[in-house]
């Protein structure tokens, strides 16, 4: 529970967050049987300006901070961050989301967090067509001085992070991994260079992840687009189907009160009845980049 | 909610060269500008706080002042939100100017954001350190002065070690290899051996963000 002041003494600064204990606590409650983000936001909204440590015996939250530090080491994670909210650098924006993360991890250049991010996602498997879309979508974009947000995925969101890259932009990862795993596999490289030249970010606890029961980690996916919606200004979708994980980040988007832009050829697919339903929620089609420009233009919604 | 301080601990102490396990430096935000973004609000704070005396009167120059003011109010509400009484019993140390007094460029932003920090307290603020000459600015030169040199160049201000302080914040803008705070607590131990010295930055540097400021 939150400390008592009167218990300290007039000379110590002792309650300053330490970054360490932090995610030492942070990942000590992850391995409680019920944690989801769920369970995590209704915790501290319970106690307004509380912190992980807060709920967390010291010693405990060492041992977990050595294991998580070891697991990352073991992955090649030598040199990486973690933003705890409350202290400094968190990201506000993340408050727009249902269930805001307490925590988070990166490796890379944080400064780029604050500047001014559009998500471009789309299908794992994309036709010919949405791939010389998103390269061209993604130019425009780097051209505006827009930073490209993507989740580091298969497929569109490849593309959009090697575009961006190519084209001399600025990119971010926000992973549903944790910084120790590396998926898919054959984006490690990709990865590595983000992490290295821009930013990687992951919510997704280190040690909980390596439990034995892997479906469950099926659930930080879905919670990165949550997270991914609520950092950028807009998210933009190429191509999805009618039961892609996109659709979860499209709903928040629009909860969150931020733009949703949906290029106009899904709504020419006659299998597809999302691109309809988002539309008539507020999504804005896109006939061209012109479109998406004349919309990021308007001052941003305040939350 | 005010913001709550940080310290240096196991996970960011590697950034900081000279910092020891034993000491207790505090902070407010992270400098981690690169390739000349500066799209962060501490990034902005620090490259505006730092502008170059001989900017005076330029376009601009104006974001120093707020700069100076916006930083020693987040330390005051972040120091009264850890605890409401340290304040009152603490003897705050700025770092000295690399510049001294008669010198052009000679920069006494911090005692400024120490004055906006204490406005309507009876702070104790000492400027117990000062230097004998002029040193390049930490961030515009090449070779960082080993803790040694730095500790050479540093003066006790006889006049103003009287009282004994109960306790000692070292104040900076950047933390960056820690080399000025450990010249200053090895100076301010030699003379105060019992009290606790505490280093308190408006910012801590992540390495390799490039130089603080070229223009």
């Amino acid at each position: 529970m939150p400390t008592d002041y009167a218990l300290e003494s007039p000379g110590s600064l002792m309650r300053a967050v330490s970054p360490f204990r932090e995610m030492g606590a942070y990942e000590a409650l992850w391995s409680e049987v019920k944690a989801s983000f769920k369970w995590m936001a209704d915790k501290f909204r319970e106690h307004p300006g509380a912190v992980p440590s807060d709920f967390v015996p010291d010693e405990t939250a060492a041992e977990y901070a050595k294991k998580t530090v070891a697991t990352l080491a073991g992955a090649g994670v030598a040199h990486f961050g973690i933003r705890v909210h409350g202290a400094g650098e968190y990201p506000m924006k993340l408050r727009v989301a249902d269930h805001p993360v307490e925590l988070l991890y990166f490796q890379g250049w944080w400064d780029l967090v604050e500047s001014r991010g559009i998500a471009v996602v789309g299908t794992r498997t994309p036709s010919a067509q949405s791939v010389a879309r998103t390269r061209r979508l993604v130019r425009s974009l780097v051209d505006d001085k827009l930073t490209v947000v993507s989740g580091l995925a298969k497929g569109i969101d490849t593309i959009a992070h090697l575009t961006a890259i190519e084209h001399g932009g600025r990119t971010i990862a926000v992973i549903g991994t944790p910084l120790s795993v590396r998926y898919p596999k054959e984006n490690s490289e990709l990865q590595e260079q983000v992490a290295k030249d821009f930013l990687v970010i992951s919510q997704v606890p280190v040690v909980r992840y390596d439990r034995p029961n892997p479906t469950e980690n099926r659930i930080f996916f879905p919670e990165r687009n949550i997270t991914m919606s609520a950092l950028t200004e807009a998210t933009i979708i190429v191509e999805a189907g009618e039961t892609s994980g996109t659709l979860i980040q499209a709903r928040h988007a629009l909860k969150q009160k931020k733009k949703l832009f949906i290029l106009e050829s899904n709504f020419h697919n006659p299998s597809l009845k999302w691109p309809h339903r988002f539309e008539q929620m507020g999504a804005i089609r896109v006939r061209g980049y012109e479109d998406i420009q004349k919309h990021l233009a308007d001052p941003p919604l305040q939350d | 909610m005010p913001i709550r301080l940080s310290k240096i601990d196991d996970l960011t102490r590697p950034d900081h060269t000279f910092i020891e396990a034993a000491d207790e430096c505090l902070y407010l935000g992270e400098y981690t500008a690169r390739k000349g973004y500066q799209f962060s609000d501490t990034n902005n704070l620090i490259f505006n706080l730092k502008k170059p005396m001989d900017r005076r009167g330029q376009p601009g120059w104006n974001y120093k002042r707020r700069a100076v003011e916006k930083a020693g109010r987040q330390l005051r509400e972040a120091l009264d939100a850890l605890n409401p009484k340290w304040l009152s019993i603490a003897t705050l140390v700025p770092m000295p100017p690399s510049k001294v007094k008669s010198d052009p460029m000679y920069d006494d932003r911090l005692m400024q954001m120490l004055q906006v920090l204490g406005t309507g307290l009876q702070l104790d603020i000492r400027e117990i350190i000062s230097q004998r000459e002029s040193t390049e600015a930490a961030h515009s030169t090449e070779v960082r002065p080993r803790v040694d040199e730095l500790c050479d160049n540093y003066v006790i201000e006889e006049s103003l070690v009287d009282p004994a302080p109960r306790v000692i914040g070292v104040i900076d803008d950047v933390l960056t290899t820690g080399s000025h705070f450990k010249a200053a607590q090895r100076l301010l131990r030699s003379r105060f051996p019992a009290v606790n010295i505490y280093g308190i930055f408006v910012a801590r540097r992540v390495p390799d963000s490039g130089d603080i400021i070229n223009f």
